[in-house]
Formats: C-alpha cells, structure tokens, sequence
C-alpha cells in the first residue's frame, strides 16, 4: 500500500507520454474487443440457437425441391415429435422491387408459434387465426413503410394467383419479432391455405416443415427417422436443427478465423514495440531517481516490482477502457445475429493479454532498474 | 532512439501490411467478377425480380424476345440469344467436407457460355438430352467428385461430368448443362434469365427502347457490367467498410505510437535544435525538418507493409462469404497503403515539431 504514492507519481512523471501510451493501447484493444468479440459471440449464438427445432427441407436444396403437403401426416406419425408445421416461402416487393418482403405462408394451428422462432402477442396471433388474409408482419418492416393493424397492403411477387395478377393483398392483424440466428428484417406472416388455393401452380407443396421435438437429445434419431420416411422417393429430405443451420451460416462466412489472427496479432506486434521503447526511455530518464530510491534502502526487488506494476496499471486501465469503447459495436451487430453481445471470456483475454503485454515490455528496463548500480548510476549526474 | 525510430517503423509496417491485404480482397473480388464481362452482352430477367432465382421468363416471352433490335445475329442469321435456367447443386468441399450449393446451370446456347477467353480444357461438350455436364476447374480444385468421368446424383438421376473448362477469371464453380434437360427434370417451363448479344454496346439504348415499349414482354435489361456491378456492390461495399475500419483503427494506434517516439526524439535533440534556431534558422524552418523527418521515418514502414502483404497475400485464394477469388495486391493499393502512411507521419510529427520550434532556445542549450 505505501508504494502507491510512488507508483502514482511514476506514472504521471510525464504526463504526456502516459497518455499517449494509455490511448495507443486502448485504441488496440478497441480492436481487439471488436474482432474477437464479433467472432467469440457469433460462436456463442450459435450455441444458442435451438437444437429442438428441426426444419425438414428437400435433399437437394431450399429453393425448387417443392416437398408435398401429403408428406405432413407421415412425419406426424414420427415418435417424439411434438408439432410440425408446413412452411411455404416466396418472395415480393412493395411498392418498388427494392423493397423486398419475404412472405412466410403458415398454418395457424393450434399452439404453432412453438415450431418456430416467432414472437406475437397473443391477442395478435388469435386475430391471425380468424382471418385467411391476415398477416404479420416485422417490427422493422411495420415501422419503416408505417403500416398500421388494419391496413390492407398490396405486394408483388412472382406468383400468379387465380385473379391472373401477380399482386396479393394481405390484412395487418399485428407485428412480430423473430428470435432466429440471423432473422430476416423485412418478413411477412401470411396463411398457407388462403396462399395455397389462391395460387395457380404448385399446389399442395410446401418449402419446408419446422418440427419441434419433444427431448433435444433425441433431436438427431428424430432427424433421421424423418428423412428415412422418404428415402429413395422423387421428393428426399434432409432434415436439420436451427442450430445446424446457424453453424453453416457461419462456415459461409469463410476465413473468418485467420483474418482476425493475422489483424490482431498484428496489433499486438506493433503495440509492444512502442509500449516497450516508452518503458526503455522512462527507466533510462529516471536512472539518478531510482539511484536515489536505492540510496535510502529500497531493495532490489521493490525498484523491479515498482516498474512493473506501473507498466501494469496503466496497461489495464487503457484495455479495460478500450474493451468498454468496443462494446458499442454490440447493439448494432445484434441487429443480424440475434442475441450477439461482448463475451465475458474475451474480456478475460484481452485483460490477461495486457497484462502480458505490460509485463513484456517492462519486463527488460525492470530488471535493468534493479540491477542499478547506486554509485555510477549518481555519478552519472 | 534506436527503439523510437523502430516504433514508428513497426507501427507503420503492421498498419499498411493489414490494410493493403484487406483492401486486396475488394479488388480481388471485383476484378474476378468484373474479368470475364462482355460489353457487349446484357441480361434479362423478369421485372421485379430479386435475384435470379424467382426471375421466370416464359418460352413466348423468349420468342418475342429474339427479335427486337440491336441484337447481333450468327452467320445463318439466327440471334445470339441464351436462355438460362438455373437449380441448386450440391458440392462438398476438399478437405472439410462441407456442404456448400452454387447453381447448376442450364443454358440454351452453349456458345455463350464459352465464349473466349473461356474454353475446354479437357475432356468435351455435353451432348443435350443425354444428363451430361461440363464444370469449371475451380469445381475440381475446391470439392469432391468433380473429375472427368465422375458421377453425380440429382433428382434421382446421374449426370456424368464429360469436360473440364476455364472461365478466363473467375474462380467460381460453375456446373453446366443444356436448359431443356434441367428444365424437363425440374418441371420447369421458362427461363431464369437471358443473355443477349448486341451489335454494340451502343445498341443497348435501342434494345431496351423495343423491350420496354413491348407491353406483352414484362422485362427488364442491364448491360452485363452493370447488373455484375449491382451484385458486387454489397459484397464489396462490406469488405472496404470493413478494411477501412481496422485500418483507420490501426492508423489512429500506430500514430499515437510515431507521437510518443517523435516526442522523445525532438526531447533527445534538444541542443542541436536549439543550436540551429541559435545560428538563425527560424522556427518554420524546424517545423518543416521535423515534419520531413516524421514522414520520412513512416516511409520505410509503408514500403515494407505493402511489400509484405503482396509477397504473403497476393494471388492467395479466400473464400469468405461464399464467394471465391484471390487477393489482388495492385499498385493502386500500394499508393493507398503509402499515403495512409504518409498521413500518419506527417499527423505523428505536428505536435513534436511544435515543441521543437517552440523550445526556449536558452533553456535547450543549457540542456544535458
């Protein structure tokens, strides 16, 4: 405790190269925060995502493999599933084609939401039950073209319907979120059957089915037993969990892994050298100081100690602050991946790492200071 | 001292060296996509459509279309038109085994597709009808299965791999096949997409006159380049937010650092400094010194930076996001990565110089 009043007046003997050092490794650790957090959290998210919802779709893709309604019962038949629910999604715009919605044709059944990653509020999701053109529509997309419960809206897709039009009108009953991995923004809830028989072609298929299953370890067994159901037929499944999913998601994103690495190693790298020259010059600056600390019966030890420690202070305070600075990315990045947010774990790194950082680089002049030699270091005067 | 300039020069290297191979990859990207368009060719799909895969063009709309004006006709004056279909394929990539889909496509002019630069490699074209296809090397060298000869389900039915061919740039697995096959298999009555080749390029304004004024063709058209440009421009507006975000983070860290050391080498000088402001030079003359030497200091840093990420990254083979290309270290990012350096040298010098040409010239000389 009595070396505090030292080691404070260590660190601010020059003012302004501990601040400029204290900036220096904030600004690194803000990147640091950023890089490695993004990456550790899209992991944890990942990890997050539910294994308990199974999303049944063709063998061969997402887009054409058109899987027949018929196909519901059989996977209904299948042992510890708690609810399916057919899916069928295509695309519109409104207004203008760049205003792409994607519309999710749903059946609401009884207690459906349970297959899926939807939140509605329960008068909401009755209201959207009564009505064939009911629609739900996103928080976002409701805000941004400013509809309203009750507004009928017009989108155009490339699916004719009956009328020989390419325009469906659906009735606002109420908005939605969407927990998903990365949910889509602009996503609009509508009925299966109204959509089914209103359409010309491709009758009676659905994109996918969500299942829930009872017990999520069982969630692999019930996965297959659902695609043996059509093994060797002209419409073959795969079927898969939300968290699967999410995982080859991010596999998409690629090299992720070596990019922040090789940056933040990088950062790393630069940033011991200036810390470490700056250690090299306070300790050189202050030989006759510490000749004098020596003088009056500090040991060795405590002159080492009293470096180190004053390397270490300023190096974690400037990460901790730096490390508070990346969290601001956080409410933004959550935007596209759901639950995204700093890590504890990369906190942890990033407060061990400045604590090696520190200890490197002072490590030499510390050792240097203790080795002083009280008598040529004064006659140096 | 030695240990200052060593700072400054660690500080530049490692922030030009990141920003150079980042910036790479935005130029790889576009260079790839944008390396193989035709100027003079345009493309087609169904007005409202995002993206090609819920673009559908009907065979009439096809008819119509052929005969506008501006299109350039082969030597039995048919119009160099082609319609494309395309469908999932499932590949598995080298290695890891992971799943990954890129579109098989189905063409109604095969000459379009390999129009030079690109051409056959190995083996030979498929033969309609028959469930054959030809694939890019790329598909070779990324996943499994794609060998001459190999096999490949889809839809119940074995598609034989019959020829390999290069598509001049790109480094994209592209699967290929005649449209009637895959659209008989897949049930499908039109079109995602057609390719036209014009005259011209200055034939488009004309093209696109006929094709908007044709209420029965529900169509819009964009030069190649341009709907190229419109795919890239997400993909390469990301990766240049992206590199200029770490960069400029970089920057702002590494000039906190050229400060520091700058400081303490003005400190060191202290006597030689004031010498010359002794012996009449004026304190803008030790400003300009001292900038000069802090940009100078930056300079080594930024050549070296640039010559690392070209000798480590450059031609290297990413794939993030699903695309594949390679990094592409060109002289244009060099400049950047060197200016970038050059600002932050002359930015780390302003307030040492400062303090330099402010020094009490009295003070400094009695200095140690």
């Amino acid at each position: 405790m009595k070396y505090l009043p030292l080691i404070w007046s260590g660190i601010w003997r020059k003012p302004g190269r501990t601040i400029l050092i204290f900036l220096q490794v904030a600004v690194a650790f803000v990147l640091f925060g950023v890089l490695q957090g993004l990456k550790t959290g899209i992991q944890h998210a990942v990890d997050a995502a539910r294994a308990d919802l199974l999303i049944v779709h063709g063998r061969q893709d997402f887009i054409f493999s058109g899987l027949p309604l018929g196909l519901l019962e059989q996977i209904r038949s299948v042992p510890r599933i708690k609810l399916v629910a057919p899916v069928e999604l295509f695309g519109s715009y409104y207004q203008k084609p760049e205003n792409g919605m994607l519309i999710v044709a749903v059946r609401p059944d009884r207690d459906w939401t349970d297959a899926f990653t939807f939140n509605v509020a329960p008068d909401q999701l009755a209201a959207f039950s009564r009505s064939r053109t009911a629609a739900l529509v996103t928080e976002f997309a409701a805000k941004k073209y400013g509809w309203k419960i009750g507004d009928h809206i017009p989108l155009v897709s490339q699916v004719a319907n009956k009328d020989r039009s390419m325009t469906w009108t659906f009735d606002i009953v109420g908005t939605f979120t969407d927990s998903d991995f990365t949910p889509g923004q602009y996503k609009i809830l509508a009925n299966y059957d109204y959509y089914d028989q209103a359409r010309v072609s491709n009758t009676g298929t659905v994109n996918h089915f969500n299942v829930a299953v009872t017990d999520v370890n069982q969630a692999v067994a019930v996965a297959d037993a659902i695609d043996r159901l059509s093994t060797n037929s002209s419409h073959e499944t795969k079927t898969e969990s939300i968290r699967e999913l999410a995982q080859q998601q991010v596999q998409q994103i690629g090299d992720l892994d070596f990019l922040v690495h090789a940056v933040v190693s990088a950062v790393l790298a630069a940033l011991l050298f200036g810390t470490a020259t700056m250690m090299m010059q306070s300790v050189r600056e202050r030989t006759p100081e510490l000749a004098v600390l020596k003088t009056i019966g500090f040991t060795d030890r405590a002159v080492f100690f009293l470096i180190l420690v004053e390397a270490v202070v300023v190096c974690i305070a400037a990460a901790a602050c730096g490390l508070a600075l990346s969290t601001l990315v956080f409410p933004f990045a959550a935007k596209i991946v759901t639950g995204l947010a700093m890590p504890p774990v990369t906190v942890a790194t990033g407060l061990a790492l400045a604590v090696a950082l520190a200890a490197v680089s002072a490590a030499i002049p510390a050792v240097r200071a203790a080795r002083l030699r009280v008598v040529t270091a004064l006659a140096e005067r | 001292m030695r240990g200052s300039v060593l700072t400054i020069f660690v500080g530049v290297t490692c922030t030009v060296a990141v920003l150079v191979s980042m910036l790479a990859m935005g130029t790889g990207a576009r260079q790839q996509a944008e390396g193989d368009v035709h100027d003079d060719e345009v493309m087609v799909q169904a007005q409202g459509a995002q993206g090609g895969f819920d673009s559908n063009i009907s065979r009439d709309q096809m008819v119509t279309l052929r005969d506008l004006p501006g299109i350039d006709r082969d030597k039995d004056g048919e119009p160099r038109v082609a319609g494309i279909v395309f469908v999932p394929f499932e590949g598995h990539r080298r290695g890891t085994g992971r799943r990954v889909f890129f579109p098989l496509i189905g063409s109604s002019d095969v000459k379009f597709e390999l129009r030079p630069p690109a051409h056959l490699t190995e083996g030979r074209l498929f033969r309609p009808g028959l469930h054959e296809i030809i694939t890019t090397n790329a598909c070779v060298r990324q996943f499994d299965g794609f060998g001459l000869g190999a096999r490949r389900e889809v839809r119940g039915v074995n598609w034989t791999v019959v020829g390999h061919y290069d598509q001049g740039q790109s480094l994209e697995c592209v699967v290929l096949t005649d449209a009637e096959t895959v659209m008989s298999l897949f049930n499908r009555n039109g079109f995602n997409r057609i390719t036209v080749r014009l005259k011209a390029p200055s034939d488009f304004a004309a093209f696109n006159r006929a094709l908007e004024a044709n209420p029965a063709l529900k169509l819009e058209a964009k030069p190649a380049r341009e709907q190229v440009e419109a795919d890239m421009k997400q993909f390469k507006g990301l990766l240049n937010f992206v590199s200029y975000f770490i960069g400029s983070i970089m920057a702002i860290g590494a000039t906190f650092g050229a400060v520091n050391s700058l400081y303490s080498i003005v400190d060191a000088r202290r006597r030689e400094l004031a010498t010359l402001r002794a012996i009449g030079f004026g304190s803008g003359a030790v400003v300009a010194a001292t900038l000069a030497e802090s940009i100078l200091l930056a300079l080594p840093g930024a050549l070296l930076g640039a010559g690392l990420a070209w000798l480590l990254f450059h031609d290297m083979a990413v794939s993030p996001f699903g695309f594949s290309f390679r990094l592409d270290v060109t002289p244009r990012l060099a400049e950047i990565g060197i200016a970038w350096a050059l600002v932050m040298g002359f930015i780390g010098g302003l307030l040492p110089a400062q303090r330099a040409a402010r020094m009490p010239v009295t003070t400094a000389l009695r200095a140690t």
